[in-house]
């Protein structure tokens, strides 16, 4: 066969589907974790817009001629346009809308409550204040009190309140924010030292290998919690980034061992050989040749280190070392100090327990999906 | 073997040497120093004088930079001295020493009870593999296994004392301990563990059983099991003699690596029962900048770790003859 015709046969050949596309189709196979997937997308979906979903500030609204957007105040408190303040709405925004510009309008958050403080009588026109302490119970377990004074419709609580009054299903929604993206970020953080390292030692082995496998074996040594106590102690007011720096900074030795074993696998394989031997560079080499098919099953511990850095997220706010906010962790403690008030514990618990749960799902899928010993009919 | 050790154990060392450079290197960065956490704490008509504060320094040799301090910490450890507490003006090693006992008895009891469970649920569960109760149970574990440990103290907690009072809330023993017989003693401890037991053991006891069907899965479609069923042995004795002695091997391994958290603890779990265990004193001594306390903690957290760790390559080569130690 003339050379020609080999290239022609090889352009008819049907390219096989690439290693992710063939993961994809393999944890798409597994009906629960792709539910927990769905249910991983949701709960982002919820954290992403939580401002929206619940919350005291208008979505948009139409103020003296200007379109303003409150309800970014929570992602940022600078986000939220100073006129505001300068016009002394005092966080009031529905009275003082319609009192002080009868015709500006707002679209409103689906649920009228805050995550951070107690919504007062008639703050809403019309609808109570919310209960304190002991009497706030979930409003759909409230008993209709003959007490209830005048024409005021109840206040909602769908989870209940604190002792201060502040809304359980507002903290949780907006909790859902900072323990997601503390599960995303410090993975990502842990995944990229991680995944350094165990490249590096994984390709060059040697004296490399050697350094590299001690400085793991050292973090690996340090128990987590001890290590994270300790760095978030040298800031004295960490912020949720600091948070976020500290898991992922504890939290690659797994990742990195795992990518270390794959390089190692890798680096004996055909098209490495092919590579080196056209003279690709070994930058290259690692990060264009080798880490795009070791990444698969990297992803795996990742997914469970989301799960462990939510764990840890909601362990260290209960133990009143994070951030000042809402979270899950926080609502937690309260719950810890008030036994009466079993809603604090309750559905913050629940919460914890379904995202760790979803994650653990995903992982589990992700690793039947790339680990060859599972996949090829080692099901039963 | 013994070069093997001896290697290993060397790496250890050097191992052992940087995590207490680095752990002391970063307490001693934290704000804040032993001195004036307890400032904070007194009335303000308290406050030392610069002299004081220098000559206080001086005794707890606070004076010098850290790496100095180090240097010395590290001569003590050497002639078998962990320190005097800061905050607690005790040595380190009684203080480690009265915490060990509470913690050692939630840790191995929660051990025993994980093995004596987890290895016939395994079994049965890989006998049953696929029918519905083993369903319903493998789903229970894997519940079990992503239900995070404070969560569910905190939930025990709220049910088995709050609302029906059937368990004590917290404390390790009752408030008239001291005038109880030796019978009520055991009995008032018994009662008073149970919770925190339950809490240490569901997590590991539904990670093991899991471990244990997942690998007997993997060894009942090796070829001697079929000779085994071939040559007309019954099932019970081919899954507990054949093919649980080899899944033996990576579980054998496991115990070496749940040595650390024997005497580790758990932090947030003896916080949230008031368990006087070694989780609560680091978290104390974090608190108040009790370097000695903290450093004599490392210390032994990262010997067991290590020693650990060559436990379980050791164990794995004396499991499984086909290991050999020197090639690792």
């Amino acid at each position: 066969m003339a050379p020609s015709d080999i290239t022609a046969e090889l352009k008819h050949l049907k390219k096989s589907p690439g290693f992710w596309k063939e993961t994809w189709s393999r944890f798409r196979k597994r009906k629960l974790a792709v539910t927990a997937l769905l249910f991983v997308i949701l709960m982002g979906l919820a954290g992403l817009f939580s401002p929206a979903i619940v919350g005291a500030k208008p979505v948009v609204c139409y103020y003296k001629g200007h379109y303003y957007f409150p309800a970014m105040g929570y992602y940022n408190p600078t986000w939220e346009n100073p006129v505001f303040n300068r016009d002394k709405f005092r966080k009031r925004y529905p009275v003082n809308l319609k009192e002080k510009d009868p015709n500006s309008w707002a679209i409103w958050p689906l649920v009228y409550q805050d995550p951070v403080r107690r919504i007062f009588e008639n703050e809403w026109p019309g609808r109570a204040g919310n209960p304190t302490s002991e009497d706030g119970i979930p409003s759909w377990l409230r008993k209709p009190s003959e007490e209830t004074p005048s024409q005021l419709l109840p206040a909602i609580n769908l989870f209940g309140t604190t002792s201060n009054g502040i809304d359980v299903f507002a903290q949780m929604v907006h909790g859902t924010r900072s323990a997601l993206m503390i599960g995303f970020v410090s993975m990502g953080i842990a995944g990229a030292i991680g995944i350094l390292v165990g490249a590096l030692a994984g390709y060059f082995g040697g004296w490399v290998d050697a350094v590299l496998s001690r400085a793991i074996e050292v973090v690996m040594c340090i128990p987590t919690l001890v290590l994270i106590l300790a760095l978030l102690a040298i800031v004295s007011r960490p912020t949720i980034w600091h948070m976020m720096a500290v898991i992922g900074a504890t939290g690659w030795t797994g990742i990195a061992r795992l990518t270390r074993a794959e390089f190692l696998r890798l680096k004996q394989s055909d098209f490495v050989a092919a590579a080196q031997v056209l003279g690709v560079s070994r930058f290259r080499i690692i990060f264009r040749h080798i880490l795009p098919n070791a990444l698969a099953p990297v992803l795996v511990p990742i997914t469970f280190g989301i799960a462990s850095a939510i764990l840890i997220e909601s362990g260290l706010r209960f133990l009143s070392f994070g951030p000042e906010g809402p979270s899950w962790g926080s609502l937690l403690k309260e719950g810890r100090s008030n036994y009466e008030m079993w809603w604090l514990i309750v559905f913050p618990g629940l919460g914890i327990f379904s995202a760790v749960l979803a994650y653990n799902l995903i992982g589990e899928g992700l690793q039947e999906a790339t680990d060859p010993r599972l996949r090829d009919g080692g099901r039963d | 073997m013994f070069a093997y050790l001896v290697r290993r154990l060397a790496l250890s060392l050097l191992t052992l040497v940087l995590i207490t450079f680095i752990v002391y290197g970063l307490i001693r960065s934290m704000p804040g120093s032993p001195l004036t956490q307890d400032l904070g704490s007194l009335d303000p008509g308290k406050v030392m004088s610069e002299e004081d504060f220098q000559r206080v320094l001086k005794t707890y040799g606070l004076d010098k930079p850290w790496y100095e301090s180090y240097g010395i910490w590290m001569k003590n450890i050497l002639s078998g001295e962990f320190g005097r507490s800061f905050s607690r003006k005790r040595e380190v090693s009684a203080l480690i020493a009265e915490r060990l006992g509470p913690t050692l008895l939630l840790s191995i009891t929660s051990l025993l009870l994980t093995y004596l469970l987890s290895i016939p649920i395994g079994i049965s569960a890989a006998a049953r593999s696929g029918k519905l109760d083993e369903r319903t149970v493998s789903t229970v574990l894997y519940i079990l296994y992503s239900f995070p440990s404070f969560v569910a103290a905190l939930f025990l907690q709220l049910f088995l004392a709050v609302r029906w009072g059937w368990l004590p809330l917290c404390y390790m023993t009752s408030d008239n301990y001291s005038e109880l017989s030796w019978a009520g003693k055991a009995m008032d401890i018994f009662w008073h563990a149970l919770m925190p037991v339950i809490c240490f053991t569901y997590g590991s006891l539904a990670y093991y059983s899991r471990f244990i069907k997942s690998n007997m899965n993997e060894v009942v479609r090796q070829d001697y099991i079929r000779t085994a069923k071939a040559k007309g042995l019954g099932p019970v004795r081919v899954l507990v003699l054949h093919a649980f002695r080899n899944t033996m091997i990576p579980f054998v391994t496991q115990l070496g690596l749940m040595l650390p958290a024997l005497f580790s603890g758990a932090i947030i779990i003896e916080q949230i029962f008031v368990w006087p265990g070694m989780g609560g004193l680091f978290f104390d001594a974090v608190r108040e900048r009790d370097y000695p306390t903290i450093m004599g903690l490392t210390l032994m957290f990262s010997v067991l770790t290590l020693l650990g760790q060559l436990l379980a390559d050791v164990l794995y080569a004396v499991a499984d003859p086909r290991v050999r130690l020197e090639n690792k």
